[in-house]
């Protein structure tokens, strides 16, 4: 990334370690954060995401290696209650007092800081105006996370930690979330972003980290994870022929034609792929036709060797 | 200090909005109350237990002898009962029993021996010190707790019981004049025995010729001002601070563990103190709360003129903080809600009928009796009837002492197990 270097690092963590008796959850990882970017920690469930980010939110001690925020060590008191002034948290599975309504809640949150933002101003942000009054009891999936969000931003924190904000709802709420995200890395959050939903990390995340049994297995912005370990980019014919497929077998390798008739070709880099394009115009070729591109899934894929369902077990 | 505030604020609306939280906390004790003093006879009139007597003692034209003709007058002065005469010739259980029919209750019968009068006469003197020395001791407590005694009388006391005691060791056993017999399962057995022994023991004194103690005895037994609702005012509201506290804080904190509300809370600069600083303020609130509606209540319903004074309020205060501390103990050992609230209720209901919260202590066996002096209750429940009942204030503070003293003991220990940050 350009400029990477000039700006501010916000998190640095170097051989962080966590053990519970011979589990290893965190696994000597290291990475940082930089100012104003969306990061994600994508992996199953039992990765050691949560974990690493309750450490960084100094609310659970670490075995070795360091972590700090904004240059604070997490592991020196005088230093955490800098690091609890600067940052918000939407907590796994956030809740609240479930008979308070949603400005209550947030000012309950509120009052535990000097430094805060107007409630009424928090909450015009998350677009919940007409539901201030409403009890924390009767809200959807998806609204009792924006209550959860706008919480975590009543202090006006740098950096923000979401730790899998969308598990759980539908793809209607899960949406909303997304367009929460985005407008706080409009804002100039630091958003530090945890969930085992491919797409999500994909698209929110500037840079992603992918870690599975405590390890980081790989770091990168998604382009340059889908460019390193995505695989080959894949043009599809629809309804071809015998003939076609083996002109381009003998041109460029690695065609097949499947059983629904359509020819597939994989190809390695983009230059390739104008080469089999112009080949296909040249043939005056009128069919269907469709470019796939890698996703983080083929990354994960590639690098864990699993998928993850929807529940976040890998398979 | 303002975080504390915020607590308060936020888990006191929370707790007000449920409307469980409030039957509970302050419904349930209202009606058990309400349900108390209907059946032990507060409203004032209430009913006077059955007693039949036996009077054995006849002289031989026929007629009852004077001084048993004059026990079984006093008995009756007690008001306590509606004293039935036996005939001489039945089998007073059989005839009592058809008095009574099948679902009359429990048959209580008082036997007066043949020879009361002669024996009261010619000095079965067991007898008359063995009860004296009790009524004495008695006495003697009656007047240090209530009466306004003064130092040399209070010694005067105290001689005397000694000699008596040592007199009472000298002398061969007596018969006995008086047969008490009750039904196995009479739950009233132990007051009744208590009221026909300290007639007796006034009625016996009063041969020996001591006659201010006789005075002064009957009207301790006809009746102080005190009725068993003023029992209870004071009991009810102990016991359902001690239930608020350990049932419902305990099964509170650990809702909120588990749905990760204290989680959220320690992510900001909130300090474990302020967390339990806000909880018992909320707590005491709450108490508070009570002590009113239940004076009220106790007012309207049954006259109870129970009114607190700053040394109650100070008193509810560590109370509160005394039972909220142990329901954070509680509440940081066991993570589970659900075994949160079984061993609040497993620690909370037996302390609740231990401690001589609804009925007196000395009516237990005293094995009972050793194991309530162990319970916090039992401090703050006797502390509190001396402060809103009896006026008592020695009694209020040697109470308050021992309730402050745990109340520290529960917070240090609160705060050492509720854990504030993860493993």
């Amino acid at each position: 990334m350009v400029g990477l270097a000039m700006t501010e690092i916000v998190v640095e963590v170097k051989s962080l370690v966590k053990q519970y008796g011979r589990l290893m959850a965190v696994d000597d990882i290291s990475f940082d954060l930089h100012d104003g970017e969306v990061f994600a920690f994508l992996g199953p469930n039992g990765a050691g995401k949560t974990t690493t980010v309750e450490i960084l939110e100094c609310i659970r001690s670490l075995t070795g290696g360091s972590a700090k925020v904004f240059g604070y060590d997490v592991t020196k008191r005088e230093d955490v209650k800098e690091i609890k002034k600067r940052i918000g948290v939407l907590p796994q599975e956030f809740s609240a007092l479930d008979k308070l309504s949603v400005k209550e809640n947030i000012d309950l949150i509120g009052g535990m800081y000097q430094k805060k933002l107007d409630t009424r101003e928090v909450i015009k942000l998350l677009d919940l105006e007409d539901k201030t009054k409403e009890r924390f009891e009767n809200l959807s999936g998806g609204l009792k996370q924006r209550v959860g969000v706008a919480a975590a931003l009543v202090n006006d924190p740098q950096l923000v930690f979401l730790d899998e904000p969308t598990t759980g709802l539908d793809p209607k709420a899960r949406r909303e979330v997304w367009s929460v995200i985005h407008n706080l890395k409009r804002l100039g959050k630091t958003v530090f972003l945890t969930t085992h939903y491919m797409e999500e990390a994909q698209i929110l995340a500037d840079r992603i980290a992918i870690i599975n049994k405590g390890k980081i297995a790989t770091i990168g912005s998604p382009q340059d994870l889908i460019s390193r370990h995505g695989g080959r980019k894949t043009l599809v014919v629809r309804k071809g022929s015998k003939e076609l497929a083996k002109t381009l077998q003998d041109k460029y390798g690695d065609t097949v034609l499947d059983h629904g008739g359509d020819v597939v070709v994989k190809v390695d880099d983009v230059k390739e792929m104008w080469q089999l394009l112009a080949t296909l115009t040249d043939m005056k070729m009128n069919k269907d036709i469709e470019i796939q591109t890698p996703t983080i899934e083929d990354v994960f894929l590639k690098v864990v060797g699993a998928r993850i369902t929807e529940e976040g077990e890998l398979k | 200090m303002i975080r504390p505030l915020v607590i308060f604020l936020a888990v006191t609306k929370n707790w007000i909005r449920s409307r469980s939280g409030l039957f509970f906390s302050i419904m349930f004790p209202v009606l058990l109350l309400l349900v108390f003093g209907a059946i032990f006879g507060g409203a004032g009139a209430g009913s006077a237990s059955t007693l039949f007597v036996q009077n054995l003692d006849k002289n031989s034209d026929g007629t009852t002898t004077q001084l048993s003709s004059a026990f079984v007058e006093a008995l009756n002065s007690t008001k306590t009962f509606a004293i039935k005469d036996v005939p001489v010739d039945v089998d007073a259980k059989v005839w009592a029993r058809d008095r009574l029919g099948p679902l009359g209750g429990n048959i209580r019968i008082v036997t007066i021996s043949e020879g009361f009068e002669r024996d009261l006469i010619n000095g079965t003197l067991k007898v008359k010190v063995g009860i004296s020395y009790n009524l004495l001791d008695t006495t003697y407590q009656y007047l240090v707790l209530y009466g306004n005694l003064n130092e040399t009388q209070k010694m005067v006391y105290q001689q005397g019981l000694v000699q008596l005691q040592q007199y009472n060791e000298t002398l061969p056993d007596a018969k006995t004049s008086l047969i008490l017999a009750f039904d196995a399962a009479d739950q009233s057995a132990a007051v009744i025995k208590s009221i026909v022994i300290n007639v007796a023991n006034a009625f016996n004194y009063g041969i020996i010729g001591a006659t201010n103690v006789i005075e002064f005895k009957e009207e301790s037994v006809v009746g102080s001002s005190y009725g068993a609702v003023d029992y209870y005012v004071p009991g009810i509201i102990a016991a359902f601070i001690m239930t608020n506290g350990i049932i419902a804080l305990t099964s509170i904190t650990s809702e909120f563990k588990r749905r990760g509300i204290i989680k959220r809370l320690s992510i900001t600069p909130l300090t474990k103190f302020d967390w339990i600083i806000g909880n018992i303020l909320s707590q005491t609130l709450l108490s508070l709360m009570l002590t009113a509606i239940i004076i009220v209540v106790g007012w309207i319903a049954f006259r109870v003129q129970a009114i607190p004074d700053a040394l109650t309020i100070i008193l509810i205060f560590l109370g509160s903080v005394m039972f909220s501390g142990l329901g954070m103990v509680l509440g940081g050992l066991v993570k589970d809600v659900e075994a949160a609230s079984a061993l609040g209720n497993a620690i909370a209901f037996p302390m609740m009928f231990l401690s001589g919260t609804y009925f007196p202590m000395e009516f237990m066996p005293s094995y009972l009796q050793s194991v309530a002096r162990v319970l916090p209750l039992t401090y703050f429940s006797e502390g509190l009837r001396y402060a809103l009942i009896y006026k008592y204030t020695e009694g209020v503070l040697t109470n308050m002492a021992v309730v402050s003293a745990l109340a520290v003991a529960f917070i240090i220990l609160g705060s050492v197990v509720t854990r504030w940050k993860e493993k």
